[in-house]
């Protein structure tokens, strides 16, 4: 019987294999998700209150397995697991409906922006809430005239004695209306080049002359807040590095958002229950079906083979942009092609509230702004491919 | 999981590419489309240095093999290269094939790419697979605008029957091998017009400075890029039916976009005979519906997957 021939060299090279160790990660990783969470089960779609009350129980329980911050130094309360045992963490994350909900962030980089950039007294205070789960932080960045261009921000920060005093509006801030920090950006010096004066904060959200409200959204409800600074006195140790410098070290962390959510992995699944539905009608030999549901699989390969890029790129100490904005681009191709397969297949039941297409649609929709547009990654790699400016 | 080169990877692409440069090229392509044909010389000169066999060398393996697939192709190598080193070696390893092998699947019908010029044929029927040596078919050279040599094939002899299943183990790494070469020689078609549209000013600025053009571009950038380390992964898993399928799938999709991309991106320079662009740009075509095209990968990666 002819099975081909496999490779038999293990020697160093561009090579695809997980290591023993991290499958063996993942599997009790995933082991312990499956016996805590119902399957098909989504964070999400819980109300804001109940979803905050819930990952917060749950994130303790990871934090005590030290899956919280895994890919940490250990003097920050993580275990120095290699990256790609941080992007196995995202994949069984996200496949389970991202109990983290918006610890992720916390994970992914706000706190290696504290690692990068933090005094002894904010890694101190900082790193330790966040490895033990014990805090939700939201990243003020979008103003109502600051979106893609987030250099354009308003919002100021004006030194006053041993104080800062922020003035200004953020917008479409996930979670600030459960967080206790706001990893905040505003402009510390508004006569220099745009990028050249922000700086960042990391602001207590109960600090008097901040104001959250709810932005009534009909995607992901309770996930839009916008947030008002009106004389906030914040003392100057919440600044977070030096002076002027805080769009810099975004830059270097914003990588780690890009590719901190496993959204190919999720649409993934989701086009797996997708053909399942089809299955179980007897569709799979329509060619139609058939087209449908390979296209928007191989979309969902492609980002994550892309995303290989991107980890590989970390674990070599590097900071990627240019990957970083590849896959992100696959990434919102991926969301969308499950989203179009669902509806092109299920039709009308598609429309029904959480439904999987549903659910995959509103994933589908807000894959392309969350996180930088993807016309920005398009702009960025033009920049760097093309040699163009913008 | 490794996706940087080790220097024994590095060291056969640098050695690969200096052959290539010499050997194929634009120039080498335009005197092949003048005179008809695979470039048999090139083909010699790698199975000298040995780097049509790399996929049964134990220090290197298939993806080494798909690495010079991929990188002829993008050097314009007119030859069935991806064939000889990814499909022969997995179907008739103990390498008494000559270089130049075409390949067939019967239940796919046209014509059939360098198959006048093959010394042999793998003929896919169902599962299983034979193959003829050159005497035992007759191939009949088609006109076709889609820059490979072309011929249909009318079968008259028995040949020699492979190991029972290689019909499917041959499909698989086929696969691997079309998004191989499709992954380079598309990186050819956009790299060309990438440099036109760096050059070529327009409204007094370059065709490049234009957002619309930028983000066309960089889409499609995005889907080679997806097929490129989807072809690799592939090899080097041994081309399992579902990656194989998915690989060849994101290339074909790919190529459809970078052909049409690239053409209306390069304006009316892209067709002409002077300029380079239709030595990679037409060829993507044929690619794309090599091993039944996007239907056939698309209902193997189904099956694979969920059936």
């Amino acid at each position: 019987m002819c099975s081909g021939w496999k490779h038999v060299d293990k020697g160093e090279r561009v090579h695809f294999d997980y290591s023993d160790e991290e499958l063996s990660f993942r599997k009790e990783l995933k082991g312990f998700l499956d016996g805590e969470l119902p399957v098909y089960f989504e964070f999400f779609d819980l109300p804001q209150q109940e979803r905050f009350d819930r990952s917060m129980e749950f994130v303790k329980k990871l934090a005590a397995r030290g899956w919280l911050t895994p890919a940490w130094p250990v003097e920050y309360g993580g275990s120095a697991h290699a990256p790609w045992q941080q992007m196995i963490l995202s994949e069984e994350m996200i496949a389970h409906g991202e109990p983290r909900t918006g610890q992720y962030m916390n994970v992914n980089w706000i706190g290696p922006a504290i690692i990068l950039a933090g005094t002894p007294e904010q890694k101190e205070y900082h790193l330790t809430r966040i490895s033990n789960g014990n805090v939700v932080w939201c990243q003020g960045f979008s103003e109502p005239d600051a979106g893609s261009d987030l250099a354009a921000l308003r919002t100021s920060a004006v030194r006053d004695g041993d104080e800062y005093v922020i003035n200004g509006e953020k917008i479409w801030t996930s979670n600030a209306g459960v967080a206790e920090f706001c990893f905040l950006l505003a402009r510390t010096n508004s006569e220099a080049r745009k990028q050249e004066g922000i700086s960042i904060f990391l602001v207590p959200t109960a600090t008097p002359g901040v104001e959250v409200g709810d932005i009534d959204a009909v995607v992901h409800p309770g996930a839009f807040h916008h947030v008002v600074f009106t004389d906030v006195r914040v003392p100057a140790s919440c600044r977070l590095g030096p002076e002027n410098e805080g769009f810099t070290i975004v830059r270097k962390l914003l990588a780690n958002e890009r590719v901190g959510v496993a959204r190919y992995h999720r649409a993934a699944g989701y086009l797996d229950r997708v053909a399942k539905w089809c299955d179980e009608r007897g569709l799979l030999d329509d060619s139609s079906v058939i087209e449908t549901l390979a296209h928007a699989r191989v979309a969902c390969d492609a980002a994550r083979v892309l995303v290989y890029q991107v980890w590989d790129e970390r674990t070599r100490g590097l900071h990627p942009d240019e990957s970083a904005w590849v896959y992100r681009t696959a990434a919102v191709n991926a969301e969308r092609a499950v989203s179009e397969a669902a509806f092109k297949l299920m039709g009308a039941e598609a429309l029904v509230r959480h439904s999987h297409a549903d659910n995959q649609f509103e994933w589908a929709t807000t894959a392309g702004i969350a996180g930088g547009s993807y016309e920005m990654q398009l702009n960025s790699l033009a920049r760097v491919l093309l040699g163009t400016k913008g | 999981m490794e996706m940087t080169l080790s220097p024994t990877q590095a060291a056969i692409c640098e050695a690969c590419t200096t052959i290539l440069r010499r050997a194929a090229g634009p120039a080498r392509a335009r005197e092949l489309r003048a005179e008809g044909g695979a470039d048999t010389r090139l083909l010699g000169l790698l199975a000298d240095a040995g780097y049509l066999d790399l996929a049964l060398n134990a220090e290197t393996g298939p993806l080494s093999a798909a690495l010079v697939t991929e990188l002829a192709a993008t050097h314009l190598a007119l030859a069935p290269i991806g064939v000889r080193s990814l499909v022969v070696p997995a179907v008739a390893p103990a390498g008494d094939l000559p270089n130049l092998v075409a390949i067939v699947d019967v239940a796919i019908p046209g014509p059939v790419r360098y198959a006048a010029e093959a010394e042999a044929l793998i003929v896919i029927d169902g599962h299983e697979a034979r193959i003829l040596q050159a005497a035992e078919f007759t191939a009949t050279a088609a006109s076709t605008l889609f820059g490979y040599p072309m011929a249909t094939v009318e079968l008259h002899g028995k040949g020699v029957d492979l190991a029972p299943g290689s019909g499917d183990v041959a499909r698989r790494w086929w696969r691997v091998a079309i998004a191989a070469e499709i992954a380079g020689t598309a990186r050819a078609a956009f790299d060309l017009t990438s440099d036109h549209l760096i050059g070529r000013v327009q409204f007094g600025k370059p065709l490049a400075a234009f957002q619309a053009i930028q983000h066309r571009m960089m889409e499609t950038h995005v889907l080679i890029e997806g097929a490129r380390w989807l072809a690799r992964e592939a090899a080097f898993h041994g081309a399992p039916a579902e990656r194989a399928a998915s690989a060849a799938l994101a290339a074909a999709e790919a190529a459809g976009r970078t052909l049409f991309e690239v053409h209306q991106l390069s304006g009316s320079i892209g067709f002409t005979n002077e300029y380079d662009l239709t030595l990679s740009s037409l060829r993507l075509q044929a690619l794309r519906v090599e091993a039944g095209g996007a239907a056939g990968h698309s209902k193997a990666l189904v099956t694979g997957r969920w059936l």
